[in-house]
Parts: C-alpha cells; sequence; structure tokens
C-alpha cells in the first residue's frame, strides 16, 4: 500500500469512526434513558405473571402469543374481532388485518387492545404497613 | 422483517430460531441480536422453551461460525495470492494472529458487527481450528446467556433493552473503527518522522 493510500485508509477509518460514534452515541444516549425508565416487569424467575400494560401489544404478535401474555382465553379475542380461530392461529394481527379488515388500518390491533383491557383483572391493593 | 421473523419464531419455535442464528453467523443480514432478545423474553412469556431455545440458538450460532470459518480457510489461497506481498497485510495478519482469541471472543458479543469479518480472517490466518471453537463456543455462550438473560428478565418490556443494546453495538463498531483510523495515523506519523531523523543524520 503506498503512502497515498495509507493516508486515504486513515482519513477514511476517522471520519467514519466520528460519524458513527456521533449517530449511534446520541442514539445509546435516548435509549439509556428510556432503558433506566423501566424496571423488569416481575420476578424473573419463578411463578410466571401475566403482563397487564395492552401498550405492549404490536402488530406483529398473534392471537396464540396474545392469549398466554395475558392469560387470557384466545377465544374471547377472536370473539372481539368476529373472526373464526381455524385457519388464523399462526396470523399475526397485521395479517389478520389485512386479511379481515382492510379498509380499516390498525383495526385489529386497537380491537384486541380494547378486549384484553376489558378482560384485565382488577388491580389488587398493596398492602401499607401500619405504623 | 425483524416482525416477519418475530411472528415466525412465535409460530415455528426454537429450530426456526437456531435456524436464523446460522444464518446470521454466515452473514445473512438477520437482527440476530434482536431476535435472541426477543426469544429470551418469549421463554419468559411461555411461548418458547428457554432450554430449547438457549441449546438450539448455541448450535445454530456456532455451527455458522464454523461455517464461515471454513469459507476463510478456503479462501485463503485466492487471499494470499491478491495480498500475500504487501507488507500492511502481513502485519495486519501478524496483529491478529497475536490477540485472535480475544477478538474472536469479544465480536461474539460486544461488537458483534464484525463477527462474520472475523470468522473470515480467522479461516484465512491459519489459526488452529479448535483453538477457534473455543473461543467463538465460550463468546457464543456469553451472548446466548448475557441477551437471551435481559430478555427473559424484562420479559414483555425487551425492546427498551434490545433498543439499548443495538445503539450500544453501533457506538463500539465507531469507536472500534475511530481507535483504528488514529493507531494506523500514528504509526504512519511515526514512520515519517523516523524517515525525517534518518535524512538529517545523513
Amino acid at each position: 500500500m503506498t503512502p497515498s493510500q495509507q493516508r486515504i485508509l486513515t482519513i477514511g477509518l476517522v471520519t467514519l469512526g466520528v460519524l458513527i460514534v456521533g449517530f449511534f452515541g446520541l442514539r445509546t444516549f435516548h435509549a439509556f434513558r428510556e432503558f433506566r425508565g423501566h424496571r423488569p416487569p416481575g420476578p424473573p424467575f419463578g411463578d410466571k405473571h401475566a403482563e397487564t400494560d395492552v401498550e405492549l401489544i404490536r402488530d406483529w404478535m398473534t392471537i396464540g402469543s396474545l392469549s398466554r401474555m395475558y392469560d387470557m382465553p384466545h377465544r374471547l379475542l377472536y370473539d372481539a374481532l368476529g373472526i373464526p380461530p381455524n385457519g388464523n392461529e399462526k396470523k399475526s394481527l397485521k395479517q389478520l388485518n389485512d386479511e379481515y379488515f382492510p379498509d380499516q388500518p390498525g383495526f385489529v390491533l386497537e380491537t384486541v387492545k380494547a378486549a384484553i383491557q376489558a378482560n384485565l383483572p382488577p388491580p389488587t391493593a398493596t398492602p401499607t404497613s401500619s405504623p | 422483517m425483524s416482525d416477519y421473523l418475530l411472528t415466525q419464531i412465535i409460530n415455528q419455535g426454537a429450530p426456526l430460531f437456531g435456524l436464523i442464528l446460522f444464518m446470521g453467523a454466515l452473514g445473512v443480514p438477520v437482527p440476530a441480536s434482536i431476535l435472541l432478545i426477543a426469544a429470551g423474553a418469549f421463554s419468559q412469556q411461555g411461548i418458547l422453551t428457554w432450554y430449547s431455545a438457549a441449546i438450539l440458538g448455541l448450535l445454530g450460532a456456532v455451527l455458522g461460525d464454523a461455517v464461515s470459518f471454513g469459507i476463510g480457510y478456503y479462501a485463503r489461497d485466492w487471499v494470499q495470492a491478491r495480498f500475500g506481498k504487501s507488507a500492511t497485510w502481513k502485519s495486519a495478519r501478524d496483529t491478529f494472529d497475536s490477540r485472535a482469541g480475544m477478538a474472536v471472543y469479544l465480536t461474539r458479543f460486544l461488537i458483534t458487527a464484525l463477527a462474520v469479518p472475523t470468522n473470515l480472517i480467522a479461516g484465512g490466518s491459519g489459526i488452529r481450528f479448535r483453538r477457534f471453537m473455543t473461543y467463538d463456543t465460550l463468546g457464543e455462550m456469553t451472548w446466548v446467556i448475557l441477551y437471551g438473560g435481559l430478555g427473559y428478565w424484562f420479559g414483555s418490556n425487551w425492546e427498551v433493552v434490545s433498543d439499548f443494546i443495538s445503539n450500544f453495538g453501533g457506538l463500539l463498531l465507531g469507536i472500534v473503527l475511530l481507535g483504528a483510523g488514529i493507531w494506523l495515523g500514528t504509526r504512519q506519523l511515526k514512520k515519517r518522522a523516523a524517515t525525517l531523523d534518518l535524512d538529517l543524520e545523513e
């Protein structure tokens, strides 16, 4: 490699490095702030507990996975959508939306969120320590 | 693509997860680290069985690394013919040989973007396959336990962890490139200074 080629390589590496550090540095900082705001939802090991936050539902999830995640019968979610379970078990919410409600974008996601929210168990009061 | 793969992992389970990690180790652009964190979360939710996901994931990643090491090994004649006479190439190869174990180990879980190039260089540089596999398996085990464990621990909140880790990986890659550039530049300056000194002495 000639000295001028080495110089070009050095400048290229430094420039690329600075750009990548700047770009991902900012993103890492923002992600870290988000990360610190979240705590693990419950005991990491031992008894599994059902999720209660419907804002964690994404359109790549399936009815079956949501049924497990929120500990809810899958029949209830299919009924809320008015579609049969047979043949739809492996489809994501987005696929179900595209197939059954193509003219209503986001309908399946919102309906499933509402159905789960309506059927969540009431929050249990945390015991307060008496003086 | 991530969304499609996540749905398929939910449907097909650990065997598909292992296959995806195998392809990722071969250089197919799949978001392997994100899927590993997600698999940890799916295990916590009861969608996957944690031990089958961990074993098949590890197996897929290690097998993929072995194959890409093999590609580097069989391409070394071509690389040798093309760059073999270059002093820079020889110097880079010697530097890699002396730090190969650490490079293989760290690129499995810390600077994952450099994992495939490291496999190819390792295969072409002549380091022994057994030595490569030892560091590779240790590194992949760290990756699976660390990333999968974080996904398991954070459960449904895994996306926050994944976002942080993806960006942190990018930041580390930038630091490595910047460091390599500074190291090269410093070496060139030292060389130039040494040549000037020689000229002055004459």
